[in-house]
């Protein structure tokens, strides 16, 4: 009986049961745009890559178990993002910044933890997500405004003012793969930007295009700013991060090493990494 | 309710999706009519002779279990990579990942629509009697959806850690085909196995379709409630088996 159980339980799935939650939408948290509390999340690394059923009774009949190693990206992470701040996330490589970045974007579910957020999220974490190069521009437009959860009429309000972001107004019936990756990238930014969010999560993506397109980008993200917008601004670049935000998160290896001023823990970032 | 707020995505993922199934071979459209003609044709010269049919109605007895089991095969075989196939989609950006299934089975159920409306025709040429029991084929193929939809939801889950499924369930579907009544009358099965043989929902399914379409009789109530159960139950424990692996999904692509 005792061997029935333990086979049971090593035959069970791979998903432990997660008691992390994300609560999107329209829920009213005051002056707050971005609640995190506690989250933790771990990676599982098995020692043997078991991803077939063959691997999994193999293992069983030689009475392998199924070990693997757990990675703390993030540990009880706790802050708060307000309303229409600018808010940076910095921290070396590795810290959990990216991780952070996919559970407020709800791709990743934390393992402990919640995470409440109020508006619809725009995450940019990287440009183009969703588009197919068999379509033409226009229908990608459709496909990442859906992606979006916009409605049909929605995206058909704003194609015009996308096209012409993006400067690509005469190659809108072009099929995707014969965009040149500086036209891909225009779209893409310009498609996202214009699905009108109330909170964007950028990782880095804004170094894209040419000079002038860059600056487009800079006066647009400045523009969402001041119209009262959220953003959370994952980055390296120390300076922007200081220019831009607002407040600002140092991660290291999982756990808040400070929050506060952005100009203040930019100075505490660069005292520990000395 | 995410089927209503990502209604458009559904739509424009399965509308794409059909537009690559029929753009991508040279004969498109005809050649997905022309598979199960094909097969039916290859079917009926084999077993023609293994079973006595008193009127000459076995080509298009054949012809509608093919057409019912074709959406059950390429629903479940297509949306079985739903989940895995469409990795930007999990892993940048949060969309609800049952939409990607949804609209996978969506695309099969779709070509499953004009499959049979072509076999109406054909079922008129050979001179069926049809009668407003064909009213009953709507109600029929929803049924049918919720299963392949609730079948759908576990195997897509499912394949996202377990790679080697799709053989796996290749097999299984070949054997379900002879276990379902598609080339044979379900009459010759073993009295004594016969209650077995017909909790098989799909079973149920396909004998129903021959009601309306062929026979020209209304299901039973029992056989209709009987599968509406099963489509229900399916969903219930698809959705839930979906729900609870869905969490590690961006992990493990």
């Amino acid at each position: 009986m005792r061997r029935r159980s333990e086979m049971a339980s090593r035959l069970s799935l791979p998903g432990i049961r997660q008691i992390g939650e994300i609560v999107n939408g329209t829920r009213d948290l005051g002056e707050e745009a971005v609640v995190v509390e506690n989250v933790s999340k771990r990676f599982r690394i098995p020692h043997e890559r078991k991803s077939t059923f063959y691997d999994h009774l193999f293992g069983l009949a030689r009475g392998g178990r199924y070990s693997y190693e757990v990675f703390s990206a993030l540990e009880e992470v706790t802050f708060s993002v307000r309303r229409g701040e600018t808010f940076g996330v910095i921290g070396p490589n590795g810290c959990g910044k990216s991780t952070l970045l996919k559970i407020l974007a709800g791709v990743l579910r934390p393992d402990a933890g919640r995470v409440a957020i109020a508006g619809k999220v725009a995450p940019f974490l990287e440009l183009g997500v969703g588009f197919h190069p068999e379509l033409s521009a226009v229908e990608n437009i459709r496909l990442y405004g859906a992606i979006m959860g916009l409605s049909r009429r929605e995206v058909e309000g704003k194609r015009e003012e996308i096209l012409e972001f993006a400067d690509l107004k005469r190659f809108e019936n072009m099929k995707l793969k014969n965009f040149s990756s500086g036209m891909y990238v225009k779209l893409a930014f310009a498609t996202a930007i214009e699905a009108n969010p109330d909170i964007l999560l950028v990782d880095e993506v804004l170094s894209v295009g040419d000079e002038a397109f860059q600056k487009k980008c800079g006066a647009k993200i400045e523009e969402i700013r001041r119209a009262g917008k959220t953003i959370v601004y994952v980055s390296h670049a120390l300076g922007s991060v200081r220019d831009l935000c607002d407040r600002c998160l140092f991660l290291q290896e999982g756990k808040i090493a400070a929050l506060g001023e952005a100009e203040e823990v930019v100075e505490e970032y660069l005292r520990r990494m000395r | 309710m995410w089927i209503v707020e990502y209604r458009e995505l559904i739509r424009i993922l399965t509308v794409s999706d059909l537009k690559v199934k029929y753009q991508s071979s040279v004969l498109g459209f005809l050649w997905s009519l022309l598979n199960p003609l094909l097969m039916m044709l290859v079917l009926y010269f084999v077993f023609s002779n293994v079973f006595k049919f008193e009127d000459d109605s076995f080509a298009l007895y054949l012809l509608i279990g093919i057409v019912a089991w074709r959406f059950l095969a390429n629903g479940t075989m297509t949306s079985i990579s739903a989940i895995v196939g469409r990795p930007s989609l999990v892993t940048k950006v949060y969309v609800p990942r049952q939409v990607l299934v949804l609209s996978t089975v969506l695309s099969s159920f779709t070509s499953s629509i004009l499959e049979f409306s072509v076999l109406i025709p054909l079922l008129i040429f050979f001179g069926v009697d049809l009668s407003a029991n064909v009213l009953f084929f709507p109600l029929i193929h929803l049924a049918f959806l919720g299963l392949v939809y609730g079948m759908s939801l576990v195997l897509s889950a499912l394949y996202v850690y377990y790679r080697d499924l799709n053989q796996i369930w290749d097999v299984l579907l070949q054997a379900g085909f002879f276990l379902s009544p598609i080339v044979y009358p379900a009459e010759i099965v073993p009295d004594k196995y016969l209650a077995a043989y017909m909790l098989n929902p799909v079973t149920v399914t396909i004998e129903m379709y021959r009601e309306a379409l062929l026979y020209a009789t209304a299901p039973s109530a029992a056989d209709l409630a009987f599968v509406a159960a099963a489509a229900g139950a399916a969903l219930l424990v698809g959705g839930a088996v979906f729900g609870r692996l869905e969490g590690r999904f961006a992990e493990e692509i």
